[in-house]
């Protein structure tokens, strides 16, 4: 039988946000990702969406379950194997963009490169090829600061890509961006999806944004409401 | 990469970097100038103390530091003389005999220091000719004439030019008395000294106390005195057993040991100034990087692993921590330096200095390279140490704790 490329195995996910008070944010979520798919998380505010993507990305540890990543392991393992992971195999675009701020935007964009040891030659080199995929070669030289929201998160984005991860995760990464933008992000990522095979899984609760994936999860109060492949 | 991050947070953070660099560069300021300022004074005590009389470095008798008696003088000067003549290191040998008499003036009698030296040679190894006060210096031929300190003078209630008598008991036990005129009159600051000390050329000294040939002590001028030591235990082992040569360190160990107390209390005065900057410095960086832990959340999401963030962090430490130290290095020093050639001159404290043995008001620093080289790597350790338990801190965040951080 065929591994999936992403096995999400009975997660659950508690918070203690206080004494005596505690919120279940995922509840024995058990999902399947193949490899180069584009898949949309969705589903109202609080029901678990960014939990459930932090716990695939390594970034944050389930209550109960396992998350295994090309049939690696990527819960309970070290927090400087998982910092080797993530570096090497997850991609992350944040809501909020969360750009190095004091980095331009192709020293952004290079950063997972130079951690990955790559020459300066292809780091160059790949830095270009993304940015001319995602229409920003002007703004290289700029800083976070200097560019406006869409721009920062397809820098962002670009950077996500750059080091080729297996795996690219996005939480709501249209939520700032207004809709053209929105849109423009949603078809880069498409394209990016198809032309370079990264399996991409990305959150929203934007009816226009949603209806781009091919593979649709809907989550209601930290469980799969529905799984489906509309694409 | 971590370079380039570090380097331009520190510019990007102007404000915390500019108050730390100030804060740590003060500091190591004030540290190496107290350093100098400490060592100067101490420097300038000990010459002051053993350059006024005492000598740098010593010989005597076996046991006769012990028991200064009439019994273990160097009954053969000569001898010494003559095997210590071109010894390296020596710039000037004299030999001088203490003794101690009953002065009586026309009104008053005191017991006092008679000392026969040789005015010429004495002139090299003390400061009894600087010290001067009225009428003039002793010379080699001076008979029956007194050189007195001016408190004895007070005592005896005379002057230049007054008469003076004195019994004693000679190197041979012989009962010794003559008349003397008070030829100068001499001040060094040191009270007790100035009250009791007297001083009449060797030739005459050793006529009227049977001393020909016989001392109680030589003085020696080394000719480099920071190597006082060394060559006091080099000329110890050419004299052989029956002799002893001390340098200051041995025959003035109150001295010393009042040295290295002043310097215990200087030092524990700087530890309280430091530990209150190291914990400053802690509480600064950590308000500083709490606020930066988003930040270093994002950096942690994309892969950059804890030890590479704590060696980025570390690396802005070490960069501030440099800037600092060198900073305050060349503020420090260049007051060390600039104390050094134009001494602090502490004109309306004399009187309390002459208590602590300074006969000087003009305190220079102490101009050490190393010295302020190694105060700046005690202030860049300092520096760098305050800043290790933010930076585990705020390490220990997880990612997503971290992207959260308010």
């Amino acid at each position: 039988m065929k591994q999936p490329f992403l096995d999400v195995k009975k997660i659950s996910k508690t918070f203690h946000p206080g004494r005596d008070v505690q919120v279940q944010a995922l509840v024995d979520i058990s999902l399947t990702f193949n490899r180069g798919e584009f898949v949309v998380i969705y589903g109202p505010s609080g029901s678990g969406k960014t939990t459930l993507l932090n716990i695939m990305g390594g970034l944050d540890s389930p209550t109960a379950g396992d998350v295994l990543l090309d049939g690696e392991r990527i819960t309970g393992v070290e927090e400087k194997r998982l910092s080797r992971l993530r570096r090497d195999h997850i991609g992350f675009v944040f809501q909020a963009y969360n750009l190095i701020p004091v980095l331009t935007a192709r020293e952004n964009i290079e950063y997972v490169m130079q951690l990955q040891g790559r020459s300066r030659s292809e780091c160059d080199h790949r830095t270009r090829e993304v940015a001319e995929k995602l229409a920003i070669a002007e703004l290289l030289d700029k800083l976070p600061g200097e560019m406006s929201g869409g721009q920062q998160q397809r820098v962002a984005v670009a950077r996500a890509v750059a080091s080729r991860p297996k795996l690219i995760l996005a939480d709501e990464p249209t939520a700032n961006l207004d809709s053209k933008s929105a849109e423009g992000l949603m078809d880069m990522m498409q394209a990016l999806n198809e032309d370079e095979g990264i399996t991409i899984i990305f959150s929203s609760h934007d009816p226009l944004v949603i209806g781009k994936a091919k593979h649709s999860i809907l989550l209601k109060d930290g469980q799969v409401a529905a799984d489906e492949f509309p694409g | 990469m971590f370079f380039k991050i570090a380097v331009r947070n520190i510019f990007a953070y102007s404000k915390r970097s500019i108050i730390t660099v100030l804060l740590l560069s003060c500091t190591t300021a004030l540290l190496v100038f107290s350093t100098a300022y400490m060592d100067g004074s101490h420097g300038r005590m000990i010459q002051s103390s053993v350059e006024i009389y005492p000598g740098y470095v010593q010989i005597t008798h076996k046991g006769f530091r012990d028991n200064p008696s009439l019994e273990n003088l160097i009954f053969d000067a000569g001898k010494v003389r003559a095997s210590l003549k071109d010894f390296p290191g020596i710039a000037v040998l004299t030999p001088r005999f203490e003794s101690f008499v009953l002065f009586s003036s026309e009104e008053k009698a005191v017991g006092g220091m008679f000392t026969g030296i040789d005015p010429e040679k004495e002139m090299h190894v003390s400061r009894l000719a600087a010290s001067l006060k009225q009428g003039s210096y002793l010379t080699s031929n001076d008979d029956a004439q007194v050189y007195m300190g001016r408190e004895l003078a007070k005592r005896l209630k005379v002057g230049v030019g007054d008469q003076v008598t004195f019994v004693g008991t000679g190197a041979d036990y012989s009962f010794a008395a003559d008349t003397l005129t008070v030829k100068g009159i001499f001040q060094t600051g040191l009270f007790d000294f100035d009250s009791r000390a007297s001083f009449v050329a060797k030739p005459y000294f050793d006529r009227m106390m049977a001393a020909k040939n016989i001392a109680t002590h030589f003085i020696v001028q080394p000719a480099d005195p920071s190597q006082a030591e060394a060559l006091a235990a080099a000329i110890g082992q050419r004299l052989g057993p029956e002799y002893e040569s001390a340098s200051w360190q041995q025959t003035m160990a109150g001295l010393v040991q009042a040295m290295r107390v002043d310097s215990i209390f200087g030092y524990i005065t700087l530890g309280i100034i430091f530990i209150v900057i190291f914990f400053v410095v802690m509480i600064f960086t950590l308000l500083v990087v709490y606020a930066r832990v988003r930040e270093i959340g994002i950096l942690r999401a994309v892969g950059t692993g804890p030890g590479q963030i704590f060696s980025m962090l570390l690396l802005e430490s070490v960069l501030l921590g440099l800037v600092s130290v060198v900073l305050g290095g060349l503020i420090g020093g260049s007051f060390a330096y600039y104390f050094h050639i134009n001494p602090i001159v502490f004109t309306s404290f004399e009187e309390q200095f002459k208590q602590y043995g300074l006969a000087m008001t003009a305190m220079p620093t102490d101009f050490a390279p190393l010295i302020i080289l190694r105060d700046m790597a005690v202030m860049f350790v300092l520096s760098v140490s305050a800043t290790l338990y933010p930076i585990f801190k705020v390490n220990a965040f997880k990612p997503i704790e971290a992207i959260h951080h308010v």
